[in-house]
C-alpha cells in the first residue's frame, strides 16, 4: 500500500520528464539568449534524460507496467513494453547529450539543439506508449520534425543541409503514405484505437458503417501495407531506407547515433504494438491479410541490402549507416516470426536486440563523432593506426564492432543468437529462410566490421598524427556504452526476463 | 599393513619427483640426475615390495583417489551416470608388475651410470628426466584401477618412448625411428580409444575389478542375454575387446604393428632394455592380463589373441635369424617372446602368460644390458661380425649374458624354460580338444627352434671364436655400475623359474606353483582377495582341454618336444657358428635369405600404404578442400563484393530517384501481398 496514491497519469512521468526538460532548456535560453552556458545546457539535457531513465527503470522494477495503465480512454498505455523502450530511448538520449557537449563546441544553436533532441526523445517515448493510430501518428511526427531540424543543424555544412532536406522530403512522403493507410483502416473498421480495431477484425464488434469486415479485405490490406510503409521509413527498412545513408552521413555524428538507435527502436515499438494489438495475426489470416509475409520479405531484403551495401563502403559513417539498415532487418524478424507458436520468444529476442543495439550502435557512431572531433578524416584509411594514439577508445570501438557482428562474448552475440534460435523455432519454411539469411548476412557483416578493426589496430597510419585530445564527454559516453555492451551479458537474465514478459503480455 | 596402501601412490610419485628435479636442476646435480633417479626408483621398489606384502596379508585393495569428471548419461546396460577417476588397484598382478618395473628401472638407472655418464654423453639431465617420467607413467599405468586411466598412462609411456628413442636427435635415424614408433603405436591406440569409449558407453563404468567393474557388468549382460547396441552381448564384448586389442598389438609390437620396435633400437641401449624389452612393451600384454576376465567372456577374442601371438612368435623369430646387429637380434627376439605371452593368454593360460612376462622382463633386460656392456667393450660397435672372442676378456658379461641366452632359448632349468613350457603345454591341451589350436601350437613350437638358433648364433658370434676387429682385441673396460645390474639379473634369470615349477608340481604332486597361488589369492593355507575371479585356473577355465594319455605323459611330451627343438636350434647354431672363424652361411638359405633380410617386406608394404594409398587420398581430400570448399567460399565472397558494388549504385544521391524507388518498392510489395491474400478478386 503506497503512502500516497498517485494519479494514473503519473505513469507517464518518464515521458513528461523528457518534455519538461526540453521546456526548461527553452526557458533557460530564453532568460538570456545571448549568453550560452554550454555546460548547463548539456547538463540539463543529460540530467533530464537520466532522470527519465531512472523513472522508467523504477517503474519497470516496481511493476507499474504489469498489467499496465490505460490512459485517456485507451489512447496511451503504459505497459512493460512501453517502459522497456522508454529505457532504450532515455539511455541513448543521455549518451548523446553527454557526447554532444564536446562535439557541438563552436556551433551555434546550442539550446535549440538540446531542446530539439529532448523533444524528439519525448516523441519517441510517446511512440512507445501510444495506443491509437492517432496518437501514434502525432507521436511519430513529434519525433520526426525535430529530427529533420537536427540533421540539418550544421547550417554551414552543405552535406548536413542536403541530408536534412532529403530526410524531410522522404519523411513527408512516408508520413503521407502512413496517414493514408490510417484513413483506409479507419474506413474499413470505423475505429482508431488499437484494441477496438482488433475487436472488429475478430468479429466481436460491428464495423463502423455496419458492414462485414471481410468485404473490405482489400481496403484493409492496403491500409495495413501503407502503415507498414510508414513504419519502414521510421525504422529505415528497405525500400523506405533511402534517406538513411545520406542523412546519417550528413548529420552530426551524435544525431546519427540518436536516429539510428533511438528513433529506430521507437519505430519498432509502434510496429510491435500495432501488429500485436490491432491486427492479431490469427484473425488477419482469416480475412486474407497475412502481414507476416510482408515482414518476412522486408526482413530478408532489408538485411541483405543493408549488409551488402555496407560491405564495400569506404566511408566509415556510411558503412555504419548501411549496417544500421541491416540491423533493422534483424529486428524485423521479431514481426516476421509472430505467426508461429514461438512468436513471443522471437518478439522478445527482437526487443533484446534493439536494447543491445542501442548501446553498441550508439557507441560506434560516437567513436565516429570522436574521429570527427579529432578531424582525422572519414574513410577507413584515415582511421589507420588510431589504436596507437587512442587505445582505450579503440578497444571500445572494437567491442562495438565485434558486438555488432555478433561475436561472443558481447551482447550482440546473444541477442542475435536468440533471434536465430527463435526464428528456427517457429518452424515454417519462410522463417528457416529468414534464419539462413540472418546467418549469411552476419557472416558478411563480420567482413566489413573487421576491416575497420584491422584499420584501427593493424594498418600503419598513412600520415603522422599529433597527439589526439581526449574530450571528456565523448570518452565518457563511449566508455559507458562499451561497458554496457560487455556487462549486458551477465545482466542478460533480467533483460531477457523483462523483454520476454513484455512480449508475452503483448502476444497473449 | 594397510598403511602400505596409503603410501601406494608414492610408488609412482617418487619417479615423478625425480623427473621434475632432473629437469630443473639436472645440470647442477652430481651425475646429472642419475643419483636422484636411483634413489627414486629404489624407493619405488621398496614401497612396491611393501605393497605386495600388504596384499599377501590383507588382500587386494582398490581405492579411487581423484574424480575429475562426472557424466550424466545412462549407459546401454542402464547404469545411470559415469565417473571418470584416477584410482589405484593393488592386487597380486599389479603388485607383481610394480616390483618388476621398479626393480628393472632401478637396475637400468644404475647401469646408465656406466653406459651414459662414463661415456661422456651430453644431454644427461634430459635423459634422466625422461627416464623418470617414463617410470612414473609406467608405474601409474600398472596400478591404474580403470581403463581410462590406463589409457592415459599408456599414451604417456608412448610419449616417453618417443622422446627416448629420439634421444640422439642430431642423428638422422633416431628422430625418424622415434616418429615411426610414435605413429605406428598411435595407429593401434586409435582403436584402443574407440574401445574405451565403447566400453564406457556400454557399461557406464571403466573399473577393472571388483564391484561395479565393466568385467562383471559384461558377465551379467551376457547372462541376461539382452542385446547391446543391437547385437548379441557376447559379440559386442568381442568387438570391444578386439578394439582394445588394437592398442595392445601396437604397444606389444605384435604382427602387423611390430615394425616400429626394431627401429626403436636407435635409442640408447639402456632405454631399449627398460622400455623396449622389459616394461613398456609389456604394457600391452599386461593390459590383456588386467582385462583377462573380460576377454575370458569371449572365446573368439581369445582365439584371435592366441593366433596373433603364435604367428608373431614364429614370424619374428625367423627374422631374428639373419640379423647382424646384436640389438636387432634382441629386438626381433622381444617381438617373438611377446608373441608367446599373447599365445599363453589366448589359450587361457593366464598364469603361464604372466609367468613368462615376469621371466622375460628379467632375462631380456639382462640380455639388453649385456648387449650394452658388449657395445661398450667393442667401442660402440654393434655388428656381431666385428666381434668375437669376448668370452675371456669380459667374463662377467659373458656368463651373465649366457644365463640370459639359456633362459631365452628355453633350456632347462633356466627361467625361460619353465614359463615357455607352461605356455606350450596350455596350448597343447587346448589343441587336443580343439584341433585348430594345434596350428598355433605348431607355430610356437617351431619358433622354439629358431629361438635356440638365433640366440646361440648371437652368443657364438659375439663371445666365441677369434676377435674379428681391432675394437674387440682391445676392449674398453666396463665398471662396477655395469657389472652389478648384470649379476643381479643373471641370478634372477637362472632362478626365477622356481616361482612356478608347474611341470614338477604336476609330476610329483608337490605344492610348488607359488606364482599361481599368488595370483589365485592364497599360497598354502593363507588366502586373500585377489580380484582374479575364475581366470587363474589355467587353460581349463575357458576352454575344454584334453590330455595325451595321462596328465603326466602330456607334461613330459610337451616338455620333451620343446626341449628337443631348443637343443637342436642351439646345436645348429653351434655347428655353424661355434667355430674359430665363422662365416655367414647365408647362401644356403637361397631366396629365403633376401626375404628374411627384408623383414618379409613389412616396412615396404606399410610405406606403400602410407605413400601409395593414404597420401593420394589425403591429396584428393586436400584438392577437394582447396578447390570445392575454398572455391565456394571465395566465390561467395567475390559474388558478395560484386553484389555490394551493384547495390551501392541504387543510392544515386538524387532524392526524386529515392521517391520513385520507394513507391515502386511499395507497389511491388502491394502486388505480392495482394496476390497472396486474394484482395483483388
Amino acid at each position: 500500500m503506497a503512502l500516497v496514491e498517485l494519479p494514473d497519469w503519473a505513469a507517464l512521468a518518464p515521458v513528461l520528464a523528457l518534455a519538461a526538460t526540453a521546456l526548461v532548456i527553452f526557458v533557460v535560453d530564453g532568460i538570456d539568449p545571448r549568453r550560452t552556458d554550454r555546460q548547463l545546457l548539456a547538463g540539463l539535457a543529460a540530467g533530464g534524460s537520466l532522470f527519465a531513465l531512472a523513472l522508467a527503470v523504477w517503474f519497470s522494477l516496481a511493476g507499474v507496467g504489469d498489467p499496465g495503465f490505460e490512459l485517456f480512454g485507451g489512447q496511451l498505455v503504459v505497459d512493460e513494453m512501453a517502459l522497456f523502450f522508454v529505457v532504450v530511448v532515455a539511455v541513448v538520449t543521455a549518451l548523446i547529450s553527454i557526447a554532444s557537449y564536446d562535439y557541438m563546441t563552436e556551433h551555434a544553436y546550442q539550446a535549440e539543439y538540446y531542446s530539439l533532441v529532448l523533444l524528439a526523445a519525448t516523441g519517441m517515448a510517446t511512440m512507445a506508449t501510444a495506443n491509437s493510430l492517432v496518437t501514434i501518428f502525432i507521436a511519430l511526427e513529434l519525433a520526426s520534425l525535430p529530427s529533420y531540424a537536427l540533421v540539418a543543424i550544421l547550417k554551414e555544412n552543405r552535406g548536413s543541409v542536403e541530408a536534412g532536406l532529403k530526410y524531410f522530403l522522404i519523411g513527408a512522403l512516408s508520413s503521407a503514405i502512413f496517414v493514408y493507410g490510417v484513413s483506409l483502416i479507419y474506413g474499413a473498421t470505423g475505429h482508431l484505437q488499437l484494441g477496438a480495431i482488433a475487436d472488429v477484425i475478430a468479429g466481436e464488434a460491428e464495423a463502423g458503417a455496419g458492414h462485414a469486415i471481410a468485404e473490405f479485405d482489400g481496403m484493409l490490406g492496403l491500409g495495413v501495407l501503407m502503415v507498414i510503409g510508414g513504419l519502414a521509413f521510421k525504422t529505415a527498412s528497405v525500400p523506405f531506407h533511402f534517406w538513411a545513408p545520406d542523412a546519417y552521413e550528413g548529420a552530426p555524428a551524435p544525431i546519427s547515433a540518436f536516429l539510428s538507435s533511438a528513433s529506430k527502436a521507437a519505430g519498432f515499438v509502434i510496429a510491435f504494438r500495432i501488429f500485436t494489438e490491432a491486427f492479431p495475426i490469427d484473425a488477419m489470416v482469416g480475412i486474407g491479410v497475412d502481414w507476416t509475409v510482408a515482414f518476412v520479405v522486408l526482413a530478408i531484403v532489408t538485411m541483405t541490402v543493408g549488409n551488402f551495401a555496407a560491405a564495400t563502403q569506404e566511408n566509415v559513417k556510411r558503412m555504419l549507416a548501411y549496417s544500421s539498415v541491416g540491423h533493422a532487418g534483424y529486428a524485423l524478424i521479431g514481426l516476421a516470426g509472430l505467426s508461429g507458436a514461438n512468436g513471443e520468444f522471437v518478439l522478445a529476442a527482437a526487443m533484446m536486440h534493439l536494447l543491445v543495439y542501442g548501446f553498441m550502435n550508439t557507441g560506434a557512431f560516437l567513436f565516429v563523432a570522436l574521429a570527427e572531433h579529432w578531424g582525422v578524416g572519414r574513410t577507413f584509411a584515415d582511421y589507420n593506426g588510431l589504436a596507437s594514439r587512442a587505445p582505450m577508445a579503440s578497444v571500445a570501438m572494437t567491442v562495438f564492432l565485434f558486438s555488432l557482428a555478433g561475436i561472443p562474448p558481447f551482447g550482440g552475440f546473444f541477442s542475435k543468437y536468440f533471434l536465430f534460435v527463435g526464428a528456427i523455432g517457429v518452424g515454417s519454411t519462410a522463417m528457416l529462410v529468414v534464419a539462413a539469411a540472418l546467418v549469411v548476412n552476419s557472416a558478411l557483416s563480420l567482413y566489413y566490421y573487421s576491416r575497420l578493426v584491422k584499420a584501427l589496430w593493424i594498418e600503419e597510419p598513412t600520415i603522422e598524427r599529433a597527439t589526439l585530445t581526449k574530450p571528456t564527454g565523448i570518452y565518457a559516453a563511449i566508455v559507458v556504452a562499451a561497458v554496457m555492451t560487455v556487462v549486458i551479458l551477465p545482466g542478460f537474465g533480467p533483460v531477457a526476463d523483462a523483454a520476454t514478459a513484455a512480449a508475452a503480455a503483448l502476444v497473449a | 599393513m594397510e598403511s602400505a596402501f596409503e603410501f601406494a601412490p608414492a610408488i609412482a610419485l617418487f619417479p615423478l619427483a625425480a623427473f621434475v628435479i632432473a629437469l630443473l636442476f639436472g645440470r647442477q646435480l652430481p651425475k646429472r640426475g642419475a643419483l636422484v633417479g636411483i634413489v627414486a626408483t629404489g624407493a619405488s621398489l621398496v614401497f612396491s615390495l611393501w605393497a605386495a606384502l600388504a596384499v599377501a596379508t590383507v588382500g587386494s585393495h582398490r581405492e579411487p583417489l581423484f574424480e575429475w569428471a562426472v557424466g550424466e548419461p545412462t549407459s546401454e546396460t542402464g547404469v545411470e551416470g559415469i565417473e571418470f577417476t584416477f584410482g589405484i588397484l593393488l592386487d597380486p598382478l599389479s603388485t607383481l608388475m610394480l616390483v618388476i618395473v621398479s626393480l628393472i628401472a632401478l637396475l637400468v638407472h644404475v647401469f646408465s651410470l656406466g653406459y651414459m655418464n662414463a661415456e661422456g654423453e651430453t644431454g644427461l639431465p634430459r635423459y634422466y628426466a625422461e627416464l623418470g617420467l617414463f617410470t612414473f607413467s609406467m608405474l601409474a599405468f600398472v596400478f591404474a584401477d580403470n581403463l581410462l586411466m590406463a589409457f592415459i598412462f599408456f599414451e604417456l609411456v608412448g610419449l616417453c618412448s618417443y622422446l627416448l628413442i629420439g634421444f640422439w636427435f642430431r642423428t638422422e635415424s633416431a628422430p625418424s625411428a622415434a616418429k615411426k614408433a610414435f605413429l605406428v603405436t598411435r595407429f593401434g591406440d586409435y582403436f584402443f580409444l574407440l574401445g574405451v569409449v565403447a566400453i564406457a558407453a556400454t557399461f557406464g563404468t571403466l573399473g577393472f575389478a571388483g564391484e561395479g567393474s565393466f568385467v562383471e557388468a559384461a558377465g551379467e549382460a551376457i547372462d541376461a542375454g539382452e542385446s547391446l547396441f543391437g547385437v548379441d552381448p557376447e559379440l559386442w564384448v568381442t568387438i570391444t575387446g578386439l578394439l582394445v586389442l588394437g592398442g595392445v598389438i601396437g604397444k606389444s609390437a605384435q604382427f602387423p604393428l611390430h615394425t616400429w620396435l626394431p627401429d626403436a633400437m636407435e635409442g640408447p641401449t639402456t632405454v631399449s632394455a627398460l622400455i623396449h624389452a622389459a616394461t613398456m612393451v609389456a604394457a600391452g600384454v599386461y593390459l590383456v592380463a588386467r582385462m583377462f576376465g573380460y576377454y575370458a567372456l569371449s572365446p573368439t577374442a581369445l582365439a584371435v589373441i592366441a593366433f596373433v601371438g603364435a604367428f608373431t612368435a614364429l614370424f619374428a623369430a625367423t627374422m631374428g635369424v639373419v640379423k647382424d646387429d646384436i640389438k636387432q637380434v634382441l629386438a626381433y627376439s622381444t617381438i617373438s617372446q611377446y608373441g608367446y605371452m599373447m599365445l599363453g593368454l589366448g589359450v587361457g593360460g593366464y598364469v603361464a602368460g604372466v609367468f613368462h612376462l615376469m621371466n622375460h622382463a628379467f632375462f631380456k633386460a639382462l640380455l639388453f644390458l649385456g648387449a650394452g656392456s658388449v657395445i661398450v667393450l667393442a667401442h660402440h660397435k654393434q655388428d656381431m661380425w666385428e666381434m668375437g672372442g669376448l668370452k675371456s676378456k669380459a667374463p662377467v658379461t659373458y656368463y651373465t649374458f649366457l644365463a640370459g641366452a639359456l633362459a631365452l632359448a628355453g633350456i632347462i632349468p633356466f627361467s625361460g624354460f619353465w614359463s615357455k613350457d607352461e605356455i606350450l603345454y596350455d596350448a597343447l591341451i587346448v589343441g587336443i580338444e580343439q584341433p585348430v589350436f594345434l596350428l598355433a601350437y605348431a607355430m610356437a613350437l617351431l619358433a622354439v627352434f629358431f629361438t635356440g638358433f638365433y640366440t646361440f648364433r648371437m652368443v657364438f658370434l659375439t663371445f666365441h671364436g677369434e676377435p674379428r676387429s681391432d675394437a674387440v682385441r682391445d676392449p674398453h673396460p666396463v665398471g662396477l655400475s655395469i657389472k652389478l645390474p648384470l649379476v643381479v639379473l643373471g641370478v634372477l634369470a637362472v632362478v626365477a623359474g622356481v616361482a612356478n615349477l608347474a611341470p614338477v608340481a604336476k609330476l610329483t604332486g608337490l605344492e610348488i606353483t607359488f606364482l599361481e597361488g599368488w595370483l589365485e589369492g592364497g599360497i598354502g593355507e593363507a588366502s586373500y582377495l585377489a580380484y582374479s575371479g575364475a581366470v587363474f585356473e589355467g587353460a581349463e577355465a575357458v576352454y575344454a582341454t584334453g590330455v595325451i594319455g595321462t596328465e603326466s605323459t602330456t607334461v613330459l611330451v610337451a616338455a620333451g618336444v620343446s626341449l628337443l627343438l631348443a637343443f637342436s636350434g642351439a646345436g645348429a647354431a653351434w655347428r655353424l657358428y661355434g667355430v674359430p672363424e665363422p662365416v655367414r652361411h647365408t647362401e644356403s638359405l637361397g631366396g629365403a635369405y633376401r626375404l628374411l633380410r627384408a623383414n618379409y617386406y613389412q616396412d615396404e608394404y606399410q610405406v606403400w600404404l602410407a605413400s601409395g594409398f593414404t597420401l593420394p587420398l589425403a591429396r584428393a581430400a586436400d584438392r577437394f578442400d582447396q578447390g570445392v570448399i575454398d572455391g565456394v567460399v571465395n566465390g561467395v565472397s567475390s559474388v558478395s563484393l560484386f553484389g555490394s558494388g551493384r547495390l551501392k549504385r541504387l543510392q544515386t544521391g538524387i532524392v526524386t530517384n529515392y521517391a520513385a524507388l520507394l513507391v515502386l518498392g511499395f507497389l511491388a510489395l502491394l502486388v505480392a501481398l495482394g496476390v497472396h491474400g486474394g484482395w483483388f478478386l
